[in-house]
C-alpha cells in the first residue's frame, strides 16, 4: 500500500513531464509532416535540383542518428557561430525533432502519393488540370487515407524518441522518471511512468483509427 | 476544315516502333472507329491526341490549329502552356477503367475541371453537371461515391465529366473492355445518343456491332500502322487487306 501511494506522490512530477514529452511530440511531428510534404513533393518532382536537395536532406537526416542531430543543434551550432545558439531547450529540442521526422514523414507521403493509380493524373490531365491542381485536387487528398496508419506509427515512434531531451537537460517523462528513481533511490518510479506512456501511445492509436475510417468513407 | 488532322505520328518506346507514320482526318461530326489487335498502336495513337502519350514525330491538327509539330520529339510549335491546354481541351477523354476521382461523388467528380480549369461559378458548374449526369442516367446517384456505382455506371459518370468541359471532341479509349457484359450495351447507349447528336468521336473498341452500326469510318491499324481506313460496310463485307480479314475473321468467330 506505501508503494502506491508513494507512486501516487511522484504522479505531479511525471504529469510536468508528459505535458513536454506529449506537448514536443505533436507539435514536432506535426511540422514535420508539413515539411515533410515540400519534400516529398520536391522529391517526385521533375526538377532536378530541386530533387537533389530533397533527395539530399531526407538521406541526411535518416542517415545519422537523431541523438547526434540533437547535440549537433543544442550544443555545437552556438561554437560554430555565437547567432546560432537556442537558448530554449524546447525550441532547440522542438527544431532537432522537426527536422528529422520531416525527413521520415517526406517518404511516407511520397509513397503515398507514388502510390495512387497513374489513371488519376491522366484523367486530371484530360480534364486540363495543371500539376500543382492535379496534386491538390485529386492525388494528395487520396493519399491521405493511405498516410494515417505509417503517420500514426511515426507520431508512436517520436513519442518515444522525445526521451532523448534528457541529454539537453529538458525534464520529460524519462528524465523526471530517472530523477526520482535516484533521488528515492527506489526502482518503482519507472513503472507509473512506463503506464503513462502506454496510455498516450493508446490515445494516439484511438484518434489515428477514428481518422483512418473518417477518409475511408468513400471506400 | 477536319476536327482532328495528324500527318506522320511516329512513336517509339526504345527500339520498338508503336506507331508510323500514322495519318488520319477526321471531320466534324464524324463517327470515327478504331479496331486492331492488341498491340497495334490503337490507344497509343488515341492518347498521342490529347498528349497522355509523347510522340516523337508528326504534326497534329486540332480544328485547323496546328498542336504539335514534333522532331525528336521536340515540339517546334511554341505555344504556352494556356494556349496548348485550350486546344487539348476541345478533346474530351474517356477511359478504359473510367479513372472517376475516388474521393469525390459522381456530382463533384463532374463538376471539379469546370469549376478549376473552365473557372465557371459553382451554380453553373452544378447546373451543367446535373443536366449531363440526367443525360447519362443516373440522377439518381448524384450523392453517391463511384465505389457505390456498377462498372456501367461509373463508366457513364465518366461520360459526363468529360462532356461537363464541353469537348468538341469526344476520345474513348475502350470504354467498354473493362465492363461485365451485361453492362455494355448502357454505355454503348450513351456513345450512340452522343453519335446522333452530331459530336465529332473517335473510339478505340472491339465492339464491331458498335462499330457496323455508328461510325462513319473505320480504321484499322496493325503493327503501329494504319492499314485500312474505309466505311463500315466496305471494311466488314470486302477487307481489302489480308490482314484485316485475318483480324475480322478471329474476332468475328469468336
Amino acid at each position: 500500500m506505501d508503494l502506491i501511494k508513494e507512486m501516487i506522490s511522484w504522479l505531479p512530477s511525471l504529469m510536468r513531464g508528459a505535458r513536454i514529452t506529449i506537448s514536443l511530440t505533436l507539435v514536432s511531428v506535426a511540422a514535420g509532416i508539413i515539411l515533410g510534404l515540400f519534400l516529398a513533393l520536391g522529391k517526385i518532382s521533375k526538377n532536378r535540383v530541386l530533387n537533389k536537395i530533397c533527395s539530399g536532406y531526407i538521406f541526411f537526416f535518416r542517415g545519422t542518428p537523431l541523438l547526434m542531430q540533437l547535440y549537433f543543434i543544442y550544443y555545437s551550432l552556438p561554437q560554430i557561430n555565437p547567432a546560432l545558439t537556442i537558448n530554449n531547450r524546447f525550441m532547440a529540442a522542438f527544431i532537432a525533432f522537426t527536422l528529422n521526422s520531416g525527413a521520415y514523414s517526406a517518404e511516407i507521403i511520397r509513397s503515398a502519393i507514388q502510390s495512387i493509380d497513374k489513371g488519376q493524373r491522366e484523367a486530371a490531365k484530360a480534364l486540363g488540370m495543371s500539376y500543382s491542381q492535379t496534386m491538390r485536387l485529386v492525388i494528395i487528398p487520396q493519399s491521405f487515407r493511405r498516410l494515417i496508419p505509417p503517420l500514426g506509427n511515426e507520431y508512436i515512434m517520436v513519442l518515444k524518441d522525445v526521451s532523448l531531451v534528457s541529454i539537453i537537460a529538458l525534464t520529460d517523462i524519462t528524465k523526471v522518471t530517472k530523477s526520482l528513481s535516484s533521488t528515492t533511490a527506489s526502482p518503482w518510479p519507472y513503472v507509473p511512468a512506463m503506464i503513462i506512456y502506454l496510455i498516450i501511445t493508446a490515445v494516439f492509436q484511438y484518434v489515428f483509427n477514428k481518422l483512418e475510417n473518417k477518409f475511408s468513407v468513400y471506400d | 476544315m477536319p476536327m482532328i488532322k495528324t500527318e506522320n505520328l511516329s512513336k517509339s518506346f526504345g527500339a520498338l516502333d508503336v506507331l508510323k507514320n500514322c495519318n488520319l482526318s477526321v471531320e466534324q461530326g464524324e463517327v470515327v472507329v478504331i479496331i486492331g489487335p492488341s498491340g497495334a498502336g490503337k490507344s497509343t495513337f488515341l492518347r498521342s491526341l490529347n498528349h497522355l502519350e509523347t510522340i516523337n514525330h508528326g504534326k497534329i491538327w486540332v480544328e485547323g490549329k496546328l498542336l504539335d509539330d514534333r522532331v525528336n520529339s521536340v515540339n517546334q510549335v511554341k505555344l504556352s502552356h494556356e494556349e496548348s491546354t485550350a486546344i487539348l481541351l476541345e478533346m474530351g477523354m474517356v477511359f478504359q477503367r473510367f479513372n472517376l476521382f475516388p474521393h469525390k461523388t459522381v456530382l463533384e467528380n463532374v463538376m471539379l475541371a469546370p469549376i478549376h480549369v473552365r473557372k465557371y461559378p459553382a451554380d453553373k458548374a452544378e447546373t451543367i453537371a446535373k443536366a449531363l449526369i440526367q443525360k447519362v442516367g443516373l440522377s439518381d446517384k448524384v450523392d453517391e461515391y463511384p465505389s457505390r456505382l456498377s462498372g456501367g455506371q461509373q463508366q457513364r459518370v465518366a461520360i459526363a465529366r468529360a462532356l461537363a468541359m464541353q469537348p468538341k471532341i469526344m476520345l474513348f479509349d475502350e470504354p467498354t473492355s473493362a465492363l461485365d457484359p451485361e453492362l455494355v450495351g448502357e454505355v454503348l447507349n450513351v456513345m450512340k445518343e452522343l453519335a446522333a447528336e452530331g459530336m465529332t468521336m473517335v473510339c478505340v473498341t472491339h465492339e464491331m456491332g458498335f462499330a457496323k452500326e455508328v461510325a462513319d469510318r473505320v480504321i484499322f491499324m496493325y503493327n503501329g500502322e494504319i492499314l485500312e481506313d474505309a466505311t463500315p460496310a466496305e471494311i466488314f463485307t470486302a477487307p481489302k487487306h489480308e490482314k484485316t480479314q485475318t483480324f475480322l475473321k478471329s474476332i468475328l468467330n469468336a
